[in-house]
């Protein structure tokens, strides 16, 4: 009756999966949804391939999973992936249902999927992944995730027996989950060019989680990234088995000690979160048997995924558009703080609304309040401009953090706020935009990208 | 102005540590004290504002035992008339005990009131309510209850939203000018006309500071969370 069941659901999504296609839709999760209401076990039940890598993590896990599926894809393995899809369970069903053929055959030789954090209990024990890459884990949206210790304890308690971690010595939170389990970790040491690290509001692991003392730094990154110790207890950041030594970020390299060997790496992006992001990818293929030099070499030619970075000049102005994550006040303070490091005169155009609250709710803005806005304050980000109904809180909130309030700029709508922006006066404009709003940031990109055509003329 | 941020390290979920931020740009010559669990508490000395928010369980568990031995201390103010602000969880620390299907944290004892912790049960949703004759818009998200006894004040009546637990009319704690609630916001810069009453009720004549911007941006959440088309969550 069980296998029975499973074959119903099993061609119940394929046939969905088809009608989703003539339709034109991609990615969807509906195929998987419907299977596992045919099939509770669907996910246990799928044929898998003979490798699963689940990445999940709080920020970077959709770079990270694209990343390698891209790398594995050019070393040759045919790579099962969500990367178009959803990563709650009703996703990775769907993706397993693409892995198969209508009889249950395997396609593939390896599954790279990313996994929501919040949705561990209804993946991991069908699944059974044998490596599960961790990128890092901090407070996300309090609806949902409630708060890091909760997640992580959420993670560790349903990560199965024998499977293998892959974790972020520089996270204590993450580098602690399920501490019965076998595990690998990567890290970077503090990098030349760091200067002394800005105060955070967000520091999810203020105390030692074994005896609750307060944590020395030998040295913080961000947040609660960096390596920490106890003086109480003496517990401690793992040490790194995959390491970077040094980066050099005009020429987009750093140096990786891996088993002794020390291997140049290049590097898609200039941020320190692409730094880790690349790391993970380099230990995973790694622990997936790839030779050291030839993970390197495949890193030469993996870039990020657009939509999430994109950057283009237009007239001897630049502008970059940042997928910065609402609801979630470390990603949107990593991309303050990107701003922030950027030089010349910026603009910045923030649209971090929640797109499903604004429908039919009115979103819970408390995580403004967690979000480092503070670091744009300063003299050359000349304009920060709000654009969405929460618009009026995002001033008020920038108006706390120290901006000036001739620098703040709000509109309700898009080609309102791009009218609006003094595009002359900059030499760098940038969007930092919800992950549901997409489509909006491409279209405001456009309306900026023509003003910018036009000033230059 | 002696303000105590107790237990920063625990009690900074949720945006919550931006009402002591808030708080500080409307009184700058205020003395703002960070106590750290083991330390000893400055209200213990006297202050004129004690704030603690929300915490993770097992901050609960630090933070309750931290206080335990200043419960008679922090009575002794309550009743000397010292403002407190619990928000979120930590307010439960007040009561007898708070109740998980894995532990009980005992609590100070200072109000008659339990609490239930849930955590496969989270609560979100905005809130709309009344407090000290003004409206407060704020919002809710909480794996946990309370449960006070029948002489207990309450902080706001509610008006949208659920209170100190799904059944009660009126939310949070109040005691003399202590106040507890799980309403989160944060509560001091969203609800500019209820600050300014707090800082009048501390003595001084300072204004919230950007009132006005701050007063926009409540006028459009009001009228956001009167609108009854618009979910709680």
């Amino acid at each position: 009756m069980k296998r029975v069941k499973f074959i119903a659901a099993l061609w119940c999504a394929k046939f969905v999966n088809i009608l989703l296609r003539l339709l034109g839709r991609k990615g969807t999760y509906m195929p998987g949804k419907l299977a596992i209401k045919v099939c509770p076990d669907y996910i246990a039940q799928i044929r898998k391939p003979p490798r699963v890598v689940a990445i999940t993590g709080t920020n970077g896990k959709t770079t990270v999973n694209n990343m390698l599926s891209d790398a594995l894809e050019a070393l040759g393995s045919k790579v099962l992936s969500n990367r178009f899809g959803s990563n709650i369970n009703a996703g990775i069903a769907a993706a397993l249902t693409d892995g198969v053929d209508i009889f249950g055959h395997l396609k593939c030789d390896i599954a790279v999927l990313e996994c929501d954090e919040r949705s561990s209990a209804l993946i991991y024990p069908g699944l059974k992944p044998q490596i599960i890459l961790v990128t890092n884990l901090f407070r996300d949206s309090m609806r949902r995730n409630a708060d890091a210790e909760y997640i992580a304890d959420f993670i560790s308690k349903n990560v199965t027996e024998n499977t293998k971690l892959i974790l972020n010595a520089d996270d204590l939170l993450s580098s602690s989950l399920a501490p019965d389990n076998p595990r690998v970790y990567y890290g970077i040491d503090r990098l030349p060019f760091e200067g002394e690290p800005k105060e955070n509001i967000v520091v999810d692991t203020r105390i030692c989680p074994i005896c609750a003392g307060s944590l020395a730094w030998d040295f913080r990154r961000y947040n609660h990234i960096g390596r920490a110790r106890c003086p109480s207890c003496g517990f401690a950041a793992p040490e790194p088995h995959y390491r970077i030594r040094s980066a050099d970020i005009d020429n987009m390299t750093a140096l990786v000690e891996d088993e002794g060997e020390e291997r140049l790496i290049k590097l898609p992006g200039d941020a320190v979160y692409n730094i880790y992001n690349t790391l993970a990818v380099y230990a995973a293929l790694r622990e997936l048997g790839v030779e050291g030099s030839q993970a390197a070499a495949v890193l030469e030619s993996i870039k990020i995924v657009g939509s999430r970075f994109s950057r283009q000049s237009i007239g001897g102005r630049e502008l970059t558009v940042i997928m910065a994550k609402g609801l979630n006040a470390v990603a949107c303070t990593r991309s303050f703080d990107y701003v922030a490091s950027q030089t010349g005169k910026r603009l910045v155009v923030l649209m971090l609304d929640d797109v499903f609250d604004e429908k039919e709710s009115s979103e819970n803005i408390a995580w403004y309040y967690d979000a480092d806005f503070e670091f744009l304050a300063q003299e050359d980000i000349f304009q920060i401009a709000a654009v969405g109904p929460r618009r009026l809180d995002i001033r008020l909130r920038l108006l706390i953090a120290g901006v000036p309030e001739e620098r703040i700029l709000t509109a309700a709508g898009l080609k309102e706020i791009s009218e609006a922006i003094d595009v002359a006066g900059s030499e760098k404009i940038f969007v930092l935009y919800e992950l549901y709003r997409e489509s909006s940031a491409a279209e405001l990109a456009g309306l900026i990208a023509d003003k910018m055509r036009s000033v230059s003329v | 102005m002696r303000i105590e941020y107790l237990y920063p390290e625990l009690g900074n979920l949720f945006g919550d540590s931006a009402n002591i931020k808030y708080l500080m740009l409307c009184v700058p010559n205020a003395e703002l004290i960070r106590t750290r669990p083991g330390e000893t508490p400055a209200f213990s000395d006297g202050a004129d504002f004690v704030c603690l928010g929300p915490m993770t369980e097992r901050g609960q568990k630090i933070a309750a035992a931290a206080l335990a031995p200043w419960a008679e201390a922090l009575m002794k103010r309550v009743d000397e008339g010292t403002h407190f602000l619990f928000t979120g969880n930590s307010m439960e620390i007040l009561g007898k005990e708070i109740r998980s299907a894995n532990a009980l944290i005992p609590g100070l004892g200072l109000l008659d009131m339990h609490s239930e912790t849930d955590l496969k049960a989270r609560y979100n949703g905005f809130f709309l309510g009344e407090a000290d004759g003004i409206t407060i818009t704020a919002f809710n998200s909480r794996f946990s209850h309370s449960y006070p006894g029948g002489d207990t004040d309450g902080f706001a009546a509610v008006k949208r939203g659920i209170g100190i637990n799904p059944g009660a009319l009126s939310e949070g704690v109040r005691l003399k000018n202590l106040i507890g609630t799980y309403l989160l916001g944060p509560l001091l810069p969203l609800n500019p006309d209820w600050t300014k009453k707090l800082l009048s009720s501390l003595g001084t004549d300072a204004d919230p500071v950007f009132y006005t911007e701050a007063k926009e941006a409540y006028e459009k959440r009001l009228a956001e969370f009167s609108d009854p088309r618009r979910k709680l969550d």
